[in-house]
């Protein structure tokens, strides 16, 4: 999450001249709001009869009736594609805000309880962002025994520290402004501070948080269920469907992987334009461009 | 959320990679020139546990780096190895067994009656898998004689005989698992672990000694077997079903049938108890016959084998379908959604609330089925059959675990197993009220004194035809039995054909019919092999 890494995508930008930032923004955000939505309708909508085996049809390359093909049980790909992403959205929701909420707390309380505890939380979040995030995402899961709980706390505990970290610098911040210092004076407890004037000055900062954690998190949750320490093999996630589908490619099914894989860098694409857009949006610095 | 944008590329890189790869690699491969006198087999069955006979290896036959008292030809008869002569009490208790006396171990010395003795001896310590628990004594009678008392006849104890391969007394220590010295037809020169086993013909081997000089077997899972096969690096390469249809230049298909089933266990009491781990036992809604049968008959075998296996295997319904103690009696008619239907409604399960779930009582038709989550096969199965009982009004959830985790839970979940023994003891182990939670045996704690009386009577007479009526009469005698027509503990849903690719021109000789794919089954008649002229 921190702020120097995301460079403005200049070219992106030169290639759309007439649009300014907030155009960009609101449509790249109708994008990614009809994308969910058609993921949420589309998987609520889904009949059953086509996630269910049919041998009928088995390994059909893509067609009008299957516009993503069928694989080794005769279950249409489309379906199934449609069911992972919903169950990745869920996954992604969850362990976002829950790392958000992580971020929330331990930012807060690095600014405000004194040093020694903004030194822990500080160490901490440098020991985080020092080691390698797939193999602590990997342990964690698998410590978890695997498994939808196992991928929502790994992501959760692993995503938290540069949200966490910028909390932290904007209440130090804050804290000097004299409206606060005025606040103090006047005798305000610190619980009418925190709630009155840091808490609604971080809203913005932890919806822009949470908008570029979720693609994150979405995709931390397909890797390390690619590689089998995630969801269940039975549950129809993105993951899931993309580690099933190796074992088919050397036969040459190659829609097996290839759709599932687009849609859910399509997914992960558009909410992270999203997130991107947004907290440029916010950034005084870059608001105006 | 540093490395978003490298992960990001890396995913859409890896995607259109293997789908380039995919498209590419079908056509052509590169078949290198055999070596005449070395093989490379990509067939599985690494042992976890070592090879160690005394502690469970070769315990489905072909042990490879030793020998054993008796054998089974390529027709499956019972045939001398070590031993030259067997004879049996005409109370069953005791069994003298002469063996040959120029067979030597690897390392040059020779095989006695002591090495015999301290085998079986060993073995019925070791507290392993190897169940010597009939066996009194093993007495040493000269160089070449030992005498096996048994506390009661058992007919299948010849098994024991066939499966169990002698190690020798001398060079029997701790680390014995992992370098074996034995007198089969190769000796073990190097293990790794998880990667490769390399093995060379025993010079001092007695029987006929095998054209092939060195043997190196890879362990490799099933789609990185088949993708060796494609580059032509290995000469034999077992693949699931489902590659099976695939073509392969410069190899060819071998089928082989099986006795390797599939099945899904049930677990036969209501909940509410515990083993004596404490792990959890019995399930309410399997615990009625009728969700049992009714699974059975909804079944649809043919689409199983057409669908999930590609045709490369036949029905199950029991648990020893075709063997000499099979009876032809437990085929039911399956496919039959309505007879199913009916049979639930006759035993009280409707769906009062309209879910699409049927009830009985505040017991709802659903249950969770496991599986090893590594083995597609089974999960296929497992998938199919969740949804064929469906219309039904029974709600399977399929949970794919390890297998340990499936220890912990398979007293009181479904759980889609396989077996299949040349020995009809395994249905004993599956079945009988004494094996009730031991291991994976009876893990659905099934119980049935009718049967336990039958298996018992099978197990204890010494008159072979005798033997085969009571199992027979154990699955079914026309009132009650294990199979779906009687109590239907399992719902036994295929055999497996055993898929391998073979390099062309190698002759594997005629291939038996293969048990359950621990071990090495395809190299149970290794001596055979040889390149064609």
């Amino acid at each position: 999450m921190s702020y120097t890494d995301t460079t403005i995508n200049q070219s992106h930008i030169s290639q759309l001249p007439r649009l300014n930032r907030r155009q960009i923004t609101v449509l790249v955000m109708a994008i990614a709001a009809a994308l969910l939505l058609g993921v949420v309708i589309g998987g609520f909508l889904l009949s059953n009869e086509k996630l269910m085996t049919n041998f009928e049809e088995r390994s059909l390359s893509p067609s009008i009736e299957h516009p993503f093909g069928t694989d080794w049980l005769g279950r249409d790909m489309f379906a199934r594609s449609l069911k992972g992403l919903t169950v990745s959205l869920g996954v992604g929701m969850l362990a976002s805000t829950v790392s958000v909420f992580f971020a929330l707390t331990l930012g807060l309380a690095a600014a405000t309880m004194g040093r020694t505890v903004d030194g822990a939380v500080t160490w901490l979040v440098d020991i985080f962002l020092g080691l390698p995030h797939i193999v602590v995402l990997i342990l964690i899961a698998f410590a978890m025994g695997g498994g939808t709980r196992g991928v929502i706390i790994a992501v959760a505990i692993t995503h938290w520290p540069s949200l966490a970290r910028v909390i932290r610098a904007e209440v130090l911040q804050l804290r000097t402004s004299e409206y606060v210092q005025l606040s103090r004076r006047l005798g305000r407890s610190r619980w009418w501070i925190a709630t009155r004037h840091l808490l609604p000055h971080l809203v913005p900062q932890l919806l822009v948080g949470l908008v570029l954690l979720f693609p994150h998190a979405i995709l931390h949750e397909a890797a390390i269920t690619f590689l089998g320490f995630g969801l269940s093999p039975h549950q129809p996630a993105v993951g899931v469907i993309l580690s099933e589908s190796m074992r088919h490619l050397s036969t040459g099914q190659w829609w097996l992987a290839l759709f599932p894989g687009l849609s859910l860098l399509v997914m992960v694409r558009a909410f992270d334009a999203l997130g991107d857009n947004l907290r440029l949006l916010i950034d005084p610095h870059t608001a105006q461009e | 959320m540093a490395n978003k944008k490298p992960l990001l590329n890396t995913v859409l890189l890896l995607v259109l990679l293997i789908t380039f790869v995919a498209g590419c690699s079908s056509t052509k491969s590169v078949h290198e020139n055999p070596d005449k006198n070395e093989l490379v087999l990509a067939v599985h069955g690494e042992s976890e546990t070592g090879y160690d006979p005394t502690t469970g290896w070769g315990r489905y036959g072909s042990p490879l780096f030793h020998s054993t008292l008796l054998t089974r030809d390529n027709d499956l008869k019972v045939v001398n190895d070590l031993a030259t002569n067997y004879e049996v009490s005409d109370d069953g208790r005791t069994w003298t067994v002469t063996i040959r006396n120029d067979a030597k171990f690897s390392d040059g010395k020779p095989v006695t009656a002591a090495d015999v003795a301290y085998t079986y001896e060993m073995a019925a310590k070791s507290g392993s898998v190897v169940d010597l628990t009939v066996m009194e004594s093993v007495k040493v009678l000269n160089d070449h004689t030992v005498v096996f008392a048994l506390k009661n006849p058992q007919s299948t104890f010849e098994n024991l005989l066939i499966a169990t391969g002698i190690v020798p007394k001398h060079a029997h220590g701790k680390d014995y698992a992992q370098k074996p010295v034995g007198s089969g037809p190769y000796k073990l020169v190097q293990w790794d672990r998880g990667q490769q086993l390399i093995v060379e013909a025993n010079p001092n081997y007695y029987a006929t000694k095998p054209f092939f000089k060195k043997i190196t077997f890879l362990f490799l899972d099933e789609d990185a077997a088949f993708a060796a096969a494609k580059a032509g690096k290995v000469d034999v390469a077992v693949v699931p079903p489902v590659l099976a249809k695939q073509k392969v230049p410069g190899m060819r298909l071998l089928a082989v049938d099986s006795v390797d089933n599939r099945g899904i266990m049930f677990p036969v009491v209501p909940s509410g108890h515990k083993d004596k781990d404490g792990y959890p036992v019995g399930n309410d809604v399997t615990a009625d016959v009728a969700i049992r049968k009714a699974i059975n008959i909804a079944i649809n075998r043919n689409d199983l084998v057409n669908g999930v296996l590609e045709g490369f295997g036949t029905p199950a319904y029991t648990v020893c379908d075709n063997l000499p103690w099979w009876n032809p009696e437990t085929v039911i008619k399956d496919a039959d959604p309505e007879g199913a239907k009916k049979l639930l409604a006759d035993a009280g399960w409707k769906d009062a609330d309209g879910d699409g779930v049927l009830e009985k009582g505040n017991i709802e038709a659903k249950f969770t089925l496991l599986y090893p989550s590594s083995d597609q096969t089974r999960q296929s199965l497992a998938l199919a059959v969740t949804d064929m009982v469906k219309p039904l009004g029974i709600s399977i959830n399929v949970v794919g675990k390890s297998w340990d985790e499936i220890k912990t839970m398979n007293h009181a979940n479904a759980v889609l197993f396989g077996w299949g023994s040349h020995n009809p003891l395994e249905m004993y182990n599956l079945y009988s009220s004494k094996t009730r939670g031991i291991e994976h045996f009876n893990a659905g704690f099934y119980s049935n004194p009718v049967v336990d009386d039958y298996m018992d009577k099978a197990l204890g007479t010494t008159n072979k035809d005798q033997a085969l009526e009571y199992w027979k009469k154990a699955q079914w005698d026309g009132k009650t039995g294990v199979s779906a027509v009687g109590d239907a503990p399992w719902a036994w849903l295929v055999n497996l054909d055993h898929c391998y690719f073979i390099r062309d021109g190698l002759n594997t000789g005629k291939q038996r019919i293969e048990p359950h794919g621990h071990g090495w089954p395809i190299t149970a008649n290794i001596v055979e092999w040889r390149w064609n002229e």
